[in-house]
């Protein structure tokens, strides 16, 4: 495999930026982390050459540092720039594509270097096909989101250099910053998921679907009408929309009739089992194990088999 | 306030047909103005109605955009004009290329205050057009807007993040690209809709504009996932015993 002289990484979290790192190993000969945050944390972003640091959030946002970035990034010229593909890791993607004259590579579900650029492929039309592109710029970035790079272990980084501030010529102001209400998951990363689907009938019978992931430890997702038509889940337990690709090792369907749209999020699932009162539905073609049956019967029964 | 909303035509994910050899065919598809950017047409409606602004809607694509349906589609929600780009040179626009047309259409259209995007196209879902066309344009630039208020000169914006909700003070020009949460978009009544007809609609070609088009990543393919091997053990029914036999599958899976 091509490898690239230099890839980047730009992250808010450590143990993404670490997992992109882990990836960006894979690729490219010298490595780098762009970072802002507080300066203690650098001592926790492994495996890299370089750990660029422009400062802290304390009194700023990450978009204060963006033509900082782009400067050191314009100067520097790396071959690749992996970005943690969060909101904000997709807006100075974009900011930097724009500068650099280059278009993202977004939610990508594998990378390979290839002629001095990147091969990548990615899901479009809501999961009816798989695209695969090419980007073969002086620059290329690509926006990764969770589990597509395997962790390893890396030791620690080499230097840290602190980067010159550029002041924004645009005026935003940070007011003020408060936690999000709700809880925070990561469907990604799960080794086991739950998914829920139209079967349920009511928001209450979450319980039920709840008491057995718990049995299982099994992290819980849904199909798309349960978050966006119900609103009984969280949006970012859906499973199937862009960006939430499963790659868990079991994967459980419990009441979901397995439209494309769906299955193709959790197709890279190890075993899939499936439970649907409708022998004909969709989901039983993509399943390892199936049963015909209400899941108001059969979830119950076997929540209490492995709580034994 | 001189709002643009941007829209992008895209097909109807029902209608897309997988053929034999995994490729797509879109001759069957329904077009229409991808759902995401519906609440950005929204958005601009709300902030013009509340503190006052005119709002046009913009497209950019192939020459199919520039349809009486899709404009009246658009028109009917509010917008009092429409500018269109519609050129088969944009077929295949990535989002760099978009963006940059987006652009040259934004300062044609001059001294426009605010560009509101949809979280991410219908279709591709990249969310990538409104931070490109923002850095592009030199404007203030932010994406995943949950709420917008003028006070003043200025705007407020929430931006609705992983784990925290920003507050913030943007200056105006800005490029926002807002939530599926902020609003519910309208459904025109077909009074609207017969007088979206009589809305001015502006229609460019490519060469109308100062725009430089040009790709910059290459698509390889686009092809329906490959159907993964399955063993489809399906046990019929949901007596005691099939519970057991499939407890036994799981127990083996999860061992």
């Amino acid at each position: 495999m091509s490898k690239l002289a230099n890839v980047w990484i730009i992250g808010e979290e450590i143990p993404a930026i670490n997992e992109l790192t882990a990836g960006a190993k894979t690729l490219g000969g010298q490595t780098a982390v762009v970072f802002t945050g507080d300066e203690e944390q650098t001592a926790q972003i492994l495996g890299v050459n370089t750990i660029y640091y422009l400062g802290t959030l304390a009194d700023k946002i990450l978009e204060t540092y963006t033509p900082s970035i782009i400067k050191l990034v314009m100067t520097e010229k790396p071959n690749l720039i992996l970005v943690s593909n969060t909101r904000k890791g997709r807006l100075l993607a974009g900011t930097l594509a724009a500068a650099c004259g280059t278009n993202v590579l977004t939610d990508i579900t594998e990378v390979v270097a290839v002629d001095n650029g990147v091969q990548s492929q990615r899901m479009v039309y809501g999961g009816a096909a798989f695209r695969t592109e090419k980007s073969t710029n002086t620059i290329n970035i690509a926006c990764v989101g969770a589990g597509v790079f395997e962790c390893s272990e890396l030791p620690a980084s080499e230097k840290v250099v602190e980067v010159e501030f550029v002041a924004p010529s645009v005026s935003i102001k940070c007011l003020k910053k408060r936690a999000k209400l709700g809880e925070k998951v990561n469907l990604a990363a799960a080794k086991r998921v739950v998914g829920v689907g139209r079967g349920l009938k009511a928001g209450e019978d979450l319980k039920m679907v709840e008491a057995f992931a718990a049995a299982i430890k099994a992290e819980m997702g849904c199909s798309r009408p349960i978050a966006e038509e119900e609103k009984w889940m969280a949006k970012e337990r859906y499973i199937g929309v862009s960006g939430v690709m499963l790659k868990p090792e079991v994967y459980l369907a419990l009441g979901i009739s397995g439209q494309i749209q769906h299955t193709v999020g959790v197709n890279q699932a190890k075993t899939i089992i499936a439970v649907n009162k409708d022998k004909n539905a969709a989901i039983f073609k993509q399943a390892d194990y199936g049963i015909v049956g209400d899941m108001y019967k059969v979830i119950p029964a076997l929540t209490e088999k492995f709580q034994k | 306030m001189k709002i643009v909303a941007c829209y992008k035509v895209v097909p109807e994910e029902q209608d897309i047909v997988v053929k034999g050899d995994r490729t797509l065919a879109f001759d069957k598809a329904e077009w229409k103005i991808g759902q995401y950017d519906l609440n950005a047409i929204e958005a601009g409606m709300q902030l013009a109605e509340a503190a006052g602004g005119e709002v046009s809607a913009l497209s950019i694509g192939g020459k199919m955009v520039d349809n009486s349906k899709l404009k009246k589609a658009a028109l009917s929600r509010g917008p009092e004009q429409l500018y269109l780009v519609a050129d088969d040179a944009l077929n295949a626009a990535d989002c760099y290329s978009t963006a940059a047309t987006l652009a040259a259409a934004v300062r044609k259209i001059g001294g426009v205050d605010l560009v509101l995007c949809g979280e991410g196209s219908g279709d591709i879902y990249a969310q990538q057009v409104g931070a490109v066309l923002g850095q592009m344009l030199g404007y203030a630039t932010l994406n995943a807007v949950s709420k917008v208020t003028a006070q003043g000169d200025n705007l407020i914006v929430e931006r609705t993040l992983e784990n925290e909700v920003e507050v913030l003070e943007v200056a105006p020009p800005a490029v926002i690209s807002v939530t599926t949460d902020i609003n519910k978009p309208r459904i025109p009544s077909l009074k609207e809709i017969m007088a979206a007809g009589k809305k001015p609609a502006t229609t460019w070609g490519v060469g109308d504009i100062q725009t430089e088009l040009g790709n910059k990543t290459e698509i390889l393919s686009t092809l329906a996932p490959v159907e993964a091997d399955r063993k489809m053990i399906i046990l019929e029914g949901d007596s005691d015993d099939k519970i057991a036999e499939l407890y036994e599958h799981l127990r083996r899976v999860l061992a």
